[in-house]
């Protein structure tokens, strides 16, 4: 009976987020570390206003994530994986200690600004669901053009799938879907679009700057994102976090192979529960919590007491 | 004169020996020391071995299966795996670590996305995917087990061991190996001065662990009745009326499933409407399912036999003598194979469900990027060809007057046009199909073949296949209870009269049905806290299925 943490990416984000962490020394510690290595308080970056900028929802993610995630640790709980959505994964590597916080906070602040850089604006994603893989993937094909592309993106369930390139072929897609049968078929609320070749570009660069950064041998495994296999080598581990951004990101894989690796407890990081709904949904079987919404003494208590029962 | 070396017969035995000479720094006795087992195993276990691990259903040998994969993999290496149930995340660690490499099993359920993936990256070989009796058949044949490794409540000092409710396949992994000098270690929970009953002689077992804690148990075969749907009803109203009442069927076994489980609750309201106690649904190849409590409470069920036991059901069993087979002391005696030999030839029918059904009636369980397997159900799904007897629901299915023609077993499928997310089930083409090109299976897995059902059940209504005189007479049965499918649209609506003229389908009204009438109140227990009440208070479900 293993616990695995669960860390959120970008659409999770809330204006002021980082207010809601507890006053405690070790969430405090992360805020100090933070402000040291982006020369500001990271609070600068988690206003709505600053939100619209991927860049400060992403450093607002990690900030808040591991800031959680050491009070956990201060607190005596520890988890058996990591797994990490999209921006999320930078926060599952520190949680599998392959790489230190410092590092994946100048990491993940150069993915934003690459990602912003590249695609400026016509570009975007989608999502789709009640219908499976195969059928929206035969929809993306048929609405492809080369001056307009959309590519399938991430799959996080079986029918809920994201998608991602040209607003235009976007928007093409969804009419489509919409008069398919699916049960919903709308834009999210992003200009980039991730997770498929077209930010080829991006991790490429990524690929050079972690290049230069030391990765340890993980305590923990890791989820990676493209694969859903579940990571030990410190080489793949940075390999997934440089090209996870130019790639489907396999949730729903990553979420079953957690739960044949004897997962029976999953507790979300802060903010929100995207992950802990898409969870219950699919995983039945196993408990999910997530901070933001069960609350951290909650959260604490379920983890001591499963790892108690379950030792 | 030189000596002429003898050929040995008895090569096996010497090696079994050479092994168990090594084993005296470990014991003198058949007792393995608790925490000497990896060391015993390390032993006992040479590269290369063959090795059945239970691996059941229900039982998993939990304590031996985390020893070995804690075994030095410079010792041991190369195993071959013969396993029933692939469940628990040691089995496919062994792979990992490189003990183990290549694999024969049943059902791999609980693994499916991980030994998929270590199939797709190289990390082990698969031998064949069985069924589970078809598994026990090759262990006698060429997958003979040097060791094996298995689970049971108790041992007494001679070694005889006392496996209970969850006898399950035990004797037969254990057969295989004890009669062809293989090595058999049995993990037992404690040591007792006397066993309630002996179920494998200690004769046939050479090693005797306790385990640090009880063997891991699931229970698998226990559906909560607060699930079940209107719709699943109305199904389950179809079956008793339109199959069993029809053709008779005094014995069966039922796949696990919801809508299974709909049916065991309608027989002491819905079918005892209908007159059908003493007719219908007397004898069972079935688990212990919970939810056939009130059916048994209410006098419908003669005997049930079981292939493993369910956790909760021990004490409401041993008190229905007469209807389950107990011992002299008082538990359930389960035992896979032989349930699986009678399911295969000593029942009317088959019910279970599916996820994917082909124009033709082939019917499939698999998820692509998956490899779940098996398990029992086309053993119990297929129209055994050695069948000599005759019952009358097996007579029922006789077509014609040709002098050589013969009955068939009734092989039933239940499912909805539709799964979530808006995934037709009927489909042109199986998924199982891009499954054999993706893992590279010598044949597609295909769960239960077109030509052994009989019928369909959807909530349209039933497609009696068994009454159809070619392909083109099945396909259009299929898609006249296909609904919206695009197998379904093919269907042209002014056949259906045709068809319902010449039995070819049935829907609820020909049946005298009322689907407003397909209501979960219909249901002898609509919940968990109902059937503990049926069972006088005997029945004690597991925490996670009690609310109260």
């Amino acid at each position: 009976m293993k616990l695995a943490f669960l860390f959120p990416g970008q659409g999770s984000q809330k204006p002021n987020m980082l207010d809601e962490l507890p006053e405690h020394p070790a969430a405090l510690a992360v805020l100090e570390e933070a402000r040291e290595v982006l020369g500001e308080s990271a609070c600068n970056f988690d206003s709505k206003d600053a939100l619209i900028s991927t860049v400060s929802v992403q450093i607002s993610l990690l900030v808040s994530s591991v800031a959680i995630l050491r009070v956990f640790e201060a607190e005596g709980v520890y988890p058996d994986f990591a797994a990490g959505h999209s921006a999320g994964a930078f926060s599952a590597a520190v949680a599998c200690k392959t790489i230190r916080f410092a590092d994946a906070l100048r990491m993940i602040k150069l993915r934003g600004q690459l990602m912003e850089k590249t695609f400026p604006s016509g570009y975007g994603m989608g999502v789709i669901t009640g219908m499976d893989k195969r059928t929206v993937k035969e929809l993306v094909n048929s609405c492809f053009i080369k001056s307009e592309p959309v590519y399938t993106a991430n799959i996080n369930a079986p029918d809920q799938i994201t998608i991602s390139g040209s607003i235009n072929a976007l928007n093409k897609v969804i009419d489509i879907a919409a008069n398919s049968g699916a049960r919903t078929a709308e834009l999210l609320n992003v200009n980039i679009p991730s997770h498929c070749s077209l930010l080829n570009s991006v991790s490429k660069s990524l690929q050079e700057e972690l290049s230069q950064i030391k990765f340890r041998q993980p305590v923990i495994p890791y989820a990676c994102n493209r694969t859903a296999r579940l990571l030990k080598s410190p080489e793949q581990i940075r390999e997934d976090l440089a090209l996870n951004v130019s790639h489907p990101v396999m949730w729903h894989d990553i979420s079953s192979i957690l739960c044949e690796h004897g997962t029976r407890l999953f507790i979300e990081m802060p903010p929100g529960n995207v992950l802990t709904s898409l969870s219950k949904k699919a995983r039945p079987g196993a408990r999910s919590f997530s901070v933001d919404e069960n609350g951290i003494r909650n959260c604490l208590v379920m983890a001591r007491r499963f790892c108690s029962e379950h030792s | 004169m030189q000596a002429i070396k003898k050929h040995s017969w008895k090569k096996r035995l010497e090696a079994k020996e050479k092994r168990t000479e090594k084993m005296k720094d470990i014991t003198s006795s058949r007792i393995i020391p608790t925490n000497k087992i990896v060391q015993a195993l390390e032993t006992l276990i040479q590269p290369g071995d063959r090795v059945v691990l239970e691996g059941n259903n229900q039982k998993q040998a939990s304590f031996l299966s985390a020893a070995l994969a804690k075994a030095d993999p410079e010792k041991l290496y190369d195993l071959h795996m013969i396993m029933s149930s692939i469940s628990r995340p040691e089995h496919l660690d062994l792979f990992e670590y490189g003990i183990a490499k290549k694999v024969d099993f049943s059902y791999a359920g609980p693994q499916s996305l991980r030994i998929a993936q270590m199939l797709e990256d190289g990390k082990l070989t698969m031998g064949e995917i069985h069924t589970y009796v078809e598994l026990y058949g090759r262990l006698f044949i060429d997958l003979i087990p040097s060791v094996a490794l298995v689970a049971a409540d108790k041992a007494d000092a001679s070694g005889n061991l006392y496996t209970g409710p969850n006898t399950e396949e035990t004797p037969t992994l254990v057969e295989a190996a004890a009669f062809r000098d293989g090595i058999v270690i049995a993990q037992v929970n404690e040591l007792a001065d006397e066993l309630p009953r002996v179920d494998i002689p200690g004769s046939w077992i050479d090693y005797v662990v306790v385990a640090d804690k009880p063997y891991q148990l699931e229970p698998l075969f226990t559906r909560d009745p607060r699930h079940i749907t209107d719709i699943q009803v109305l199904q389950a109203m179809m079956i008793i009326r339109g199959i069993y009442e029809k053709h008779q069927v005094k014995s069966l076994n039922h796949g696990i499933g919801y809508n299974t489980a709909a049916v065991e609750l309608l027989l002491p309201t819905y079918g005892e409407k209908l007159g059908l106690k003493g007719k219908i649904c007397k004898h069972w190849a079935l688990n212990p399912h919970p939810t056939l409590i009130p059916a048994i409470e209410s006098g419908w069920v003669d005997s049930v036999h079981c292939f493993g036991g369910e956790v909760g059901m021990e004490k409401y069993v041993a008190s229905r003598r007469d209807v389950f087979f107990t011992g002299r002391d008082g538990s359930l005696r389960s035992n896979r194979t032989l349930c699986q030999l009678a399911g295969q030839y000593a029942v009317d029918l088959f019910v279970g469900s599916s996820l994917q059904i082909d124009a033709y009636g082939n019917s499939s369980t698999v998820t692509r990027g998956r490899l779940a397997g098996f398990g029992g159900a086309p053993n119990m799904g297929h129209d055994p060809g050695g069948r000599r007897h005759s019952s009358e629901a097996w007579l029922d299915m006789k077509t014609n007057d040709d002098p050589l023609a013969r009955g068939k077993k009734l092989v039933v499928q239940v499912v909805e046009t539709f799964q979530n997310g808006n995934k037709p089930v009927f489909v042109e083409s199986l998924d199982a199909l891009d499954v054999k090109k993706d893992a590279n299976l010598a044949t597609a897995p295909v769960m239960i073949y077109g030509e052994d059902v009989t019928h369909i059940v959807t909530e349209e209504g039933i497609a009696y296949l068994y009454k159809a005189n070619s392909m083109e007479e099945r396909r259009e049965a299929i898609a006249a209870i296909a609904g919206v499918t695009p197998l379904g649209l093919e269907h042209d609506v002014r056949k259906t009269d045709k068809l319902r003229r010449e039995g070819l389908i049935a829907l609820p009204e020909d049946l005298g049905i009322r689907r407003t009438e397909a209501k979960r109140s219909l249901l002898a227990a609509k919940n968990v806290e109902e059937l503990v009440e049926w069972s006088e208070g005997l029945y004690e479900p597991p925490a996670k299925f009690r609310s109260w």
